[in-house]
């Protein structure tokens, strides 16, 4: 009988079921959208802003100094340590590795260009080595990928090697000074090579505008710097691109201090410092710093936009709630008749507030599902469209499964709650005054 | 006449069932302070996220054009005349002097408040005060390559300089290995003037854009750049962030605005007995129209009014918690939030006309 009541009720009452299911299915999908964007926004925003480059710089702890102004190595250093460009695969070993983006790897030689030929005039030029579009052991990265405002002309040189010449890309500045261009083709010298009869020609690839001093350099790929100075798997510095966790006052403590439970704790954290100290382990003879103007302002910024977000997704649950249950409530009010007249023909005050209850759980269930399904797909549409996304979106990265009973539970909660106060006073009034008050 | 008793009809309406007049007026209430809140903090989001890329630092670089020259004495104020008041900006001079040990080293003097106000992911031990003439700060490479923190001995060219250590700098760039000293100290010591000005405009890149023109027509002769770097990948978050907050602001606005004309339809539908009972009273069609209309423009008013404070309040409280700035109550919003709700209230009380207007008085007053 109760089972039958319940299934009347949805099957007749088609007009006031779905008014209530209509606002418990919209404000599940609201509040399933903006959870999930909530959830995942940390993640966007981090990818966006790698924009800003590297946040973590390894370089030979044996260094000399560098005397830098303004980008411009003011006295070039000659000699002096390196990093093993064969160590840099490593990187993709440490406790962290699937959270390193980006790695660039450089190395600036001092060459000669002569333009007039072998054996015409040399003009002294900066040479920087790098990697292009390598692969790391799974990831393809490179300079371009890690210094996302170099706008490149042309294309960048690529690491199969070429019979007859040798691809290049020049500096903006570079290029105007020298009356080069796209296809100009003349001999670069290193301070290694003498004999110039048997080098290929460096041919322009791409003209590349940065901004900086980059602009007044010649960018080759690292293997030909290295061959230029004559130093076989030699790097100066790399630029690392990690997906990190914002710095807590934990992550600045040194972890030589901590106790070795805690010590494992900040190990097993993504903090810049963390990896940082995971490189140096990582990389014989090798010294990581977290670039702060990166790591630091990246943290304050990604922090301010997912907290609101999360504000946002209160808000949105806090009117959502209100929404549907004053939407349940009006849905009762309507059928105090109804109740009435239960009532009146002996059912008790239970069997009325279980079969409301019912119904609204049921409809909390159904539409909240509904509700689920359609929020996990407008927040992965306004994702798509508003962030880049890589690769095809596929089902299983729209639907994020620990939402579906946080949503129904929530939408459970609100129409039950809802529902109360409204099923309270239909059962205190007495049934006859409903009735007679209704017909 | 017929007002008056309008005015009569539509009090006792809403007192006698106070009840159902109070569900719909916090209806009412809630899509006004949702639509309020949110659109007091959208309007406000721009300037609130640029300002949390301040810390990024400097976003624009004035340099002399020919490098052997420094730049004019009245350069930086010019700078901070030009570009605007809430802009920060911060002189530097290079060179390279050698330490005890013979390494070459970077100096750099500088205004170390100045620095300290721009460059806020500096990681320092202790700044200098400013009073100290002789106090530096080391980059943490640099200070490697000298014998005694304290007591850092100096030479540029043939004139030595004992500079004290006040502490470490610490900041993952070229920073790392130079010797940061007070301006004034830097140029009684080298002679050299102040050659690089690095000032930060908050704003997106049109704003950088504009202060770049101000700054090249204030300073003739001098090379104004921007810091690429920072000023494209800004523009791409705020205007992602931007774009994101509009999405949800819509997408709560609608749901709760779907909800609300569900909630206020099925009341107005409540009452199709009353409506029958005016009728069959002599009631023309437009008559109860109008009034079912008043009643719903009383209610929006009520929630707008209410809904204004209440969203204020909730915008005030976000921004606070979020990024620690009051966000003031905006009057601006007040005419949207009316509108949005006077649609919803006539949409709710119009929604029904189609079935009130088939009704026959006599069968639903008989019993439907």
């Amino acid at each position: 009988m109760f089972f039958r009541l319940l299934m009347e009720s949805f099957r007749r009452q088609r007009r006031r079921k779905a008014l209530a299911g209509l606002a418990i299915l919209l404000g599940t999908t609201a509040v399933t959208a903006m959870l999930a964007l909530a959830t995942t926004i940390g993640d966007r925003i981090h990818k966006e802003l790698a924009a800003y480059g590297a946040n973590i710089v390894v370089y030979p702890a044996a260094d000399q100094l560098e005397v830098k102004v303004g980008g411009v190595d003011v006295k070039p250093v000659s000699g002096g340590a390196y990093l093993h460009e064969s160590d840099l695969a490593k990187l993709r070993g440490i406790f962290w590795a699937n959270n390193i983006m980006g790695v660039s790897p450089e190395l600036p030689v001092n060459g000669s260009a002569l333009l007039g030929g072998v054996d015409g005039p040399a003009t002294p030029v900066k040479v920087t080595g790098l990697w292009f579009n390598h692969d790391l052991k799974g990831i393809t990265t490179g300079a371009p990928t890690l210094h996302p405002w170099w706008k490149l002309e042309g294309t960048w040189p690529s690491e199969a090697v070429h019979t007859g010449h040798t691809n290049i890309v020049v500096g903006s500045r570079l290029a105007k000074q020298l009356g080069l261009h796209i296809g100009s083709a003349f001999v670069l010298q290193g301070n290694a090579q003498k004999d110039l009869q048997n080098d290929p020609p460096a041919q322009v690839s791409g003209i590349v505008s940065t901004g900086d001093d980059v602009d007044n350099q010649i960018l080759v790929d690292l293997s030909v710097a290295q061959a230029m100075e004559g130093v076989k798997d030699a790097v100066r510095r790399v630029e690392v691109s990690a997906r990190t966790k914002p710095e807590d006052a934990f992550a600045r403590k040194d972890p030589d201090t901590l106790s070795p439970a805690q010590r494992e704790i900040w190990y097993c954290r993504p903090y810049a410092n963390s990896i940082a100290y995971q490189i140096r382990e990582a990389i014989p003879g090798s010294r990581a710093e977290q670039v702060r103007r990166v790591e630091q302002s990246e943290g304050t910024v990604l922090k301010r936009i997912s907290g609101l977000m999360w504000l946002i997704s209160a808000a949105a649950l806090l009117a959502a709630g209100f929404a549907v249950s004053a939407a349940m409530a009006t849905a009762i009010l309507e059928r105090q008749g109804e109740i009435g007249l239960m009532r009146s023909l002996g059912a008790s005050k239970t069997t009325v507030a279980l079969l409301f209850y019912a119904e609204a759980g049921l409809l909390a269930i159904f539409a909240g599902g509904l509700g689920y399904l359609a929020g996990s797909g407008l927040s992965g549409w306004l994702g798509a469209r508003i962030f880049a996304t890589d690769g095809p979106t596929t089902i299983s990265s729209l639907l994020i499964p620990v939402l579906f009973p946080v949503v129904v539970t929530l939408a459970l909660i609100v129409a039950i709650a809802g529902s109360t106060p409204a099923i309270r006073r239909a059962l205190i009034t007495d049934p006859s005054a409903i009735l007679r008050a209704n017909v | 006449m017929s007002h008056l008793s309008m005015g009569a009809i539509l009090r006792r309406s809403l007192v006698h069932r106070r009840a159902r007049s109070l569900s719909a007026l916090i209806a009412m209430t809630v899509s006004a302070a949702v639509a309020t809140a949110l659109l007091t903090l959208y309007a406000d989001l721009d300037s609130k996220l640029h300002r949390e890329f301040r810390s990024f630092g400097a976003n624009i670089v004035v340099t002399a054009a020919d490098s052997n020259n420094g730049i004019p004495a009245d350069a930086l104020a010019k700078v901070l005349a030009t570009a605007g008041s809430d802009a920060q900006a911060a002189e530097f001079s290079y060179a390279v002097a050698s330490t005890d040990r013979g390494t070459p080293i970077v100096v750099v003097g500088t205004d170390f408040d100045a620095v300290r106000k721009l460059n806020s992911w500096w990681q320092v031990d202790a700044w200098p005060a400013a009073t100290d003439a002789n106090a530096a700060l080391l980059g943490q490479r640099a200070a490697q390559f000298v014998a005694d923190e304290h007591n850092v001995q100096l030479t540029f060219g043939s004139h030595p300089l004992t500079l004290r250590g006040a502490g470490r700098l610490r900041t993952g760039g070229d920073e790392d290995s130079r010797i940061y000293l007070p301006m004034a100290t830097f140029t009684t010591w080298t002679g050299a003037h102040p050659s690089v000005i690095e000032v930060q405009v908050p704003g997106g890149a049109t704003q950088v854009e504009a202060a770049i023109v101000r700054l090249r027509q204030a300073l003739p002769g001098m090379k104004v750049d921007p810091v690429r770097q920072l000023v494209e990948g800004e523009s791409r978050i705020v205007d992602k962030t931007h774009a994101l907050m509009y999405g949800a602001v819509l997408l709560i606005a609608l749901t709760v605005a779907v909800s609300v004309l569900a909630t206020l339809s099925a009341s107005v539908l409540e009452r199709r007995r009353d409506f029958a009972l005016m009728k069959a009273l002599g009631g023309s069609q437009s008559n109860l129209m109008a009034m079912f209309l008043l009643e719903a423009l009383v209610l929006a008013l009520g929630g707008v009014a209410a809904g204004y404070i209440l969203g204020s309040a909730a915008a005030w409280a976000i921004s606070q918690l979020n990024f620690h700035t009051a966000t003031l109550p905006r009057i601006g919003v007040l005419p949207l939030v009316f509108l949005l709700n006077i649609l919803i209230a006539f949409l709710a009380a119009l929604f029904p006309v189609r079935v009130l207007r088939r009704l026959e008085p006599a069968a639903l007053l008989k019993g439907e």
